[in-house]
């Protein structure tokens, strides 16, 4: 890995905590979800700065170049965050359901009571 | 005993009307309840100028988390038996009995109403029967239960099933998936003929590209359905 490339990628990843932490200060970012985030970043700094563990991992997985070592990591990173954001997004989309069926069924008993009392 | 009908509604301004006058005259031993997924013509009009027992989901939810909803309702209100019946015309009131005699006689936990055993009235298109042939294929072989027509929407459940599907019912395209949840849970399913008619209004949710995501997907749920560990009360 040229000096170069790892200056960009250290300068990346530094504006990428900023970022992070940025909304975290701000409260717009809860940080359980941010969790994977702060862990991939973690990551992505580990290997820029010991560029030796990817050389130990093309060894055994047949990728050619530390770069791609490198951007398949990245990518991988970022599927598993992917992955976890349609799992949240998921319970999301179950909590609501219940608060809409719970609304509606709310209405209907007011309205029936409103009934009552004409 | 209780019985409520639960009637999905989404659109349905031409058929919903005539479909609740007949309850209201020729079954008044029935309560029902209609629930209006957010229609956008002049279904919830129609229901509050006739003053009919309905539900009004403020937001749309599909016909899974509105059929759900009339359980909610079901289970809130204490209801025995739920009857799941289409506003569309095309499920008749007049079999409303034969499908929950069953259930009345402690026979079945679920009872279907089916178009495939005396394959009289409706059948639908070839295409789409070949398909329901795969998905009852498909509950057959991960269940046991033979079920000819699993996508009929045409359904009377038990107190007990009430209190399943009030807690986990399948979101889109929920009939077939609604079947294995009851097989796993431990019910007795069985099916009744029933004559359908073409619908009367309205047109169905399901056709052309669609049908493809349709098959996939039920199928898929199917199958995680049957993976999934038995709910513990």
């Amino acid at each position: 890995m040229s000096i170069y490339l790892k200056i960009t990628l250290l300068v990346a990843i530094a504006v990428y905590f900023l970022c992070i932490f940025y909304l975290l200060k701000k409260k717009r970012l809860e940080l359980r979800y941010t969790l994977l985030w702060i862990f991939g970043g973690i990551l992505m700094l580990f290997v820029v700065l010991f560029p030796g563990v990817i050389t130990f991992i093309l060894k055994y997985t047949g990728i050619v170049e530390e770069v791609n070592a490198v951007f398949a990591a990245v990518i991988f990173i970022l599927i598993i965050i992917l992955i976890s954001i349609t799992s949240i997004v998921s319970k999301l989309n179950s909590d609501l359901r219940k608060l809409i069926q719970k609304c509606a069924l709310y209405e209907q008993r007011i309205r029936e009571l409103e009934g009552k009392i004409k | 005993m209780k019985i409520l009908i639960i009637i999905p509604a989404y659109n349905e301004e031409e058929s919903i009307s005539a479909l609740l006058d007949k309850l209201d005259s020729e079954y008044p031993q029935y309560d029902y309840v209609v629930v209006n997924d957010c229609s956008t013509d002049l279904t919830l009009k129609i229901l509050k100028e006739r003053n009919a027992h309905y539900l009004n989901l403020p937001v749309n939810l599909g016909i899974g988390g509105g059929v759900q909803s009339g359980y909610l309702y079901a289970l809130e209100n204490g209801y025995d038996i739920a009857i799941q019946m289409d506003g569309d015309g095309q499920h008749k009131p007049e079999y409303l009995k034969n499908i929950i005699l069953p259930i009345i006689e402690n026979k079945a936990d679920a009872v279907i109403g089916s178009r495939f055993i005396t394959n009289e009235g409706f059948q639908s298109s070839a295409m789409r029967r070949l398909g329901i042939n795969f998905l009852s294929g498909l509950v057959y072989l991960l269940t046991g239960n033979r079920v000819l027509d699993v996508t009929s929407g045409f359904r009377a459940v038990n107190r007990k099933c009430i209190e399943i599907f009030a807690k986990e019912y399948a979101q889109d395209y929920p009939e077939p998936e609604a079947l294995i949840v009851t097989a796993i849970n431990g019910l007795r399913m069985i099916e009744v003929p029933v004559i359908m008619q073409e619908r009367t209004g309205g047109s169905s949710s399901i056709n052309g590209f669609k049908s493809l995501y349709y098959m996939i997907k039920v199928s898929l749920a199917i199958i995680i359905a049957r993976f999934t560990k038995k709910r513990r009360k």
